[in-house]
């Protein structure tokens, strides 16, 4: 026991130390009252000393506190209070009278159970300790945490989007380089086939001029002995030559179709990506709609029909092979739109200064909540990786570089149109500069 | 190496915290006016791993709050007190609060209770062994929450722990808390050493 | 003729911690049943003269036992010893046939006079 030691110095130490201590008999009647809570409280150890702690102090929470020390007397337990939950067991005047901050002296007490010899409790000791400054820290900590965890969040998010944005790039990069990809093997192909061609018109004409001399000598025939007859005869029979005629003419005109069809879909990937002229051109966007389609039409065939209201409209000043890249991502997106097959209409059509192209689905349709958000980057409402590449964001960002503009209008349960505005003249023919594929938010 | 208690230690501790939670069953019965009902004190060398189960064990599929106290002195460990959610106002009756409770008041009840009843079982160990024990403030784990999320493995300091568990019933207030005290593996020694010497007075 | 004692309790520590609260120069044999059930097996055998019966076991408890024993007839005298004091626990055995109650740990005087008290020791 502390008495035991130098009871003069544990009074001294009790009394005068910078901590609220009192103590209370199984009555609930103060037994000890110390200099910190009389200069705290107001009230004096001599005004207190045998009083009931409730009489005395009725603000007190009566119940819980005597059920507490109830507990302490009936158990022998150190119990505490902390002020995170309980600010206060007293409520005192804080010790920041200039600076403020709280309003009123927050507290942690230990209540202390001191035994008699037989170690039955007899008294409960309560000590009270002014935790404002320690409170006040805390709290201004537990603020940086919020805003540090708020940034945090904010940090993670910034991670999903650039993860997005990495993964458009991607998505468009690969788009590029299988354009370019393309254009190289469109532009080595073009040489054999070049020649291919040629020779196929020389075959078809040489094959001509032999059926002419053919004609002339079965003619002749009869002439003939008659066992020189039967031999030519048995020959004919044996490599079918009446077949073998109309065969070698079916042969190459249906070689010299698939050729040319050949030449056809080369010739798209070579406008396609316009690898070899990009740049500004004057360019007829009903034929940028035509060789997108060609490229695309594996991607459509089995969901949609396509159909065509071509108005005519005149050149237009433009970078076609970006154009393209816009009405590709169009057209996919519209055959994306349908549950079952649909149908894709494409139409247009001149407007002042301006002309103009449609890609209208009869699909889903978009929300009107999504209607306004389709064009920020990084919108999608399809699984990350799975877009057509560009975006419509990259879309709008390319029509915006035209000055033009992209206008969607949409019924959920009926449909999507996209309305692409280019105006005709910009004065920029001839720069080859590319507009960059900005992924920055429409301006 | 695992050094377990040995079959005597064990049942010696039990039988000292089946003593120890009936004393202080009675002393919170004599408050309370309520009959409380005690388990049988179960105890068992778990891998720290295997806490989360041994929790879920206890108190079932349902929502729990916990709350701990550390004690040190002859021997050292944490005091866990789980009680199911809705067992929270009855609880908060018994600890003299009256009306509806606030989210504080709330959290002020599950530390009262872990330092109820963990200074009541603890504190009976130690006192008929001779150790001298003492007890921080209690803290809470959590309201509403997971019982498998009670205790997470990977934040955990030790690799094993003796543990030692006490369900508490009060008859007529449909309130169950179950008691957990958890000794680090090391620290095992030191009560097996304490209950050596209180066998060897038998 | 010594007395025939049966000590039932589910802790081997409490049962041996029962014997030694017993008078060493009481004239006895102890028997001992680790469960409720165990005791009224041995009761059903004859001659158990005076049981310590612990409350919490397994396998039929102390109040299992006060009923059973209830209701064949009560022929031994029965002293619960308990870890559970609390009134309730003491007042429910009492009525139940019990002659006391013994809180755990038991203090080997408070028995000897309980045992006194009611004859059984002189």
């Amino acid at each position: 026991m502390a008495d035991q030691q130098n009871p003069q110095l544990s009074g001294f130490i009790v009394e005068r130390m910078e901590l609220g201590v009192f103590a209370v008999d199984s009555s609930f009647n103060i037994v000890l009252w110390n200099h910190f809570m009389h200069t705290h409280s107001g009230k004096s150890w001599e005004s207190l000393k045998g009083t009931n702690l409730f009489a005395s102090f009725p603000e007190l929470p009566e119940s819980w506190l005597k059920r507490k020390i109830e507990h302490v007397f009936a158990l022998g337990n150190y119990a505490f209070t902390s002020w995170e939950q309980r600010a206060y067991l007293f409520r005192f005047k804080h010790n920041r009278p200039i600076t403020g901050g709280v309003d009123a002296m927050l507290q942690n007490c230990t209540f202390l159970p001191l035994r008699d010899a037989k170690g039955k409790v007899e008294l409960v000791v309560i000590t009270l300790q002014d935790c404002t400054d320690n409170a006040l820290i805390q709290q201004r900590l537990a603020e940086a945490i919020t805003v540090s965890d708020e940034e945090r969040r904010k940090q993670q998010e910034l991670i999903v989007k650039l993860e997005d944005a990495k993964n458009q790039l991607y998505q468009s990069e690969k788009l590029a380089s299988i354009g370019q990809l393309a254009a190289g093997v469109a532009h080595e192909i073009n040489n054999p086939i070049g020649f291919v061609n040629s020779n196929l018109g020389t075959l078809e004409r040489n094959v001509t001029d032999l059926m002419k001399l053919m004609a002339v000598f079965e003619s002749k025939e009869t002439e003939l002995p008659k066992d020189t007859q039967r031999e030519l005869s048995k020959i004919k029979k044996e490599i079918d030559f009446e077949y073998l005629k109309e065969d070698l003419a079916a042969l190459i005109s249906e070689s010299k179709e698939g050729l040319s069809h050949v030449r056809r879909i080369v010739s798209d990937l070579k406008d396609f990506s316009r690898v070899d002229q990009s740049g500004w051109q004057i360019a007829d966007l009903e034929k940028c709609i035509d060789t997108t389609l060609n490229v695309v039409s594996n991607e459509i065939r089995y969901k949609a029909t396509v159909v065509k209201e071509y108005g005519h409209p005149p050149l237009v000043e433009c970078v076609p092979g970006q154009i393209n890249q816009v009405l590709m991502n169009l057209v996919v997106n519209a055959s994306q739109a349908f549950p079952e097959r649909g149908q894709i209409t494409l139409r247009t059509g001149e407007e002042g200064m301006y002309v103009w192209i449609e890609v209208e689905d009869n699909g889903i349709g978009i929300p009107p909540e999504n209607q306004q958000r389709i064009f920020e980057p990084f919108f999608t409402t399809k699984p990350v990786g799975t877009g057509t590449g560009l975006g419509l964001s990259v879309c709008y960002n390319i029509i915006r570089k035209h000055e033009g503009d992209l206008i969607v209008r949409s019924e959920v349960g009926k449909g999507t149109c996209f309305r692409i505005l280019l105006p005709i003249f910009h004065g920029k023919m001839g720069e080859s500069e590319e507009i960059e594929f900005a992924n920055s938010a429409p301006q | 190496m695992n050094k377990g208690l040995s079959e005597d230690q064990t049942d010696a501790l039990q039988e000292l915290a089946n003593i120890g939670m009936g004393q202080a069953g009675d002393s919170l019965a004599r408050i309370w006016k309520e009959f409380v009902h005690l388990s049988i004190p179960k105890i068992a060398i778990v891998d720290a791993s295997r806490l989360p189960a041994l929790i879920h064990g206890f108190v079932g599929d349902t929502a729990v709050s916990a709350s701990r106290q550390a004690f040190h002195g002859g021997f050292r460990g944490e005091v866990l007190v789980v009680v199911s959610a809705k067992d929270r106002n009855g609880l908060a009756n018994l600890m003299g609060y009256e009306g509806q409770l606030d989210s504080v008041e709330r959290e002020e009840v599950l530390l009262d209770i872990v330092n109820l009843l963990g200074g009541a079982c603890v504190g009976g160990i130690a006192q008929q062994v001779n150790a001298e024990i003492g007890f921080s403030a209690p803290s809470l784990i959590g309201e509403d929450i997971d019982p498998l999320d009670v205790i997470h493995p990977d934040q955990l300091a030790i690799d094993k722990a003796l543990s030692l568990e006490v369900c508490f019933q009060v008859e007529n207030r449909s309130l169950t808390a179950h008691l957990v005290i958890l000794l680090p593996n090391n620290e095992v020694g030191a009560l097996a050493e304490l209950l050596d010497q209180f066998l060897c007075t038998l | 003729m010594p007395v025939s004692v049966l000590i039932v309790d589910d802790s081997p520590i409490a049962r041996k911690m029962m014997r030694r609260s017993l008078p060493p120069d009481w004239d006895i044999t102890i028997q001992e049943a680790v469960d409720g059930a165990q005791a009224i097996d041995i009761y059903r055998k004859g001659g158990v003269e005076l049981m310590f019966l612990d409350l919490t076991m397994p396998n039929i408890d102390g109040y299992g036992v006060l009923e059973i024993l209830q209701a064949e007839g009560l022929n031994c005298i029965v002293i619960v010893v308990s870890a559970d004091v609390q009134p309730q626990a003491r007042a429910r055995v009492l009525a139940m046939g019990a002659i006391a109650f013994i809180p755990k740990p038991v203090n080997p005087e408070g028995l000897q006079e309980v045992l006194r008290q009611y004859g059984i020791l002189v």
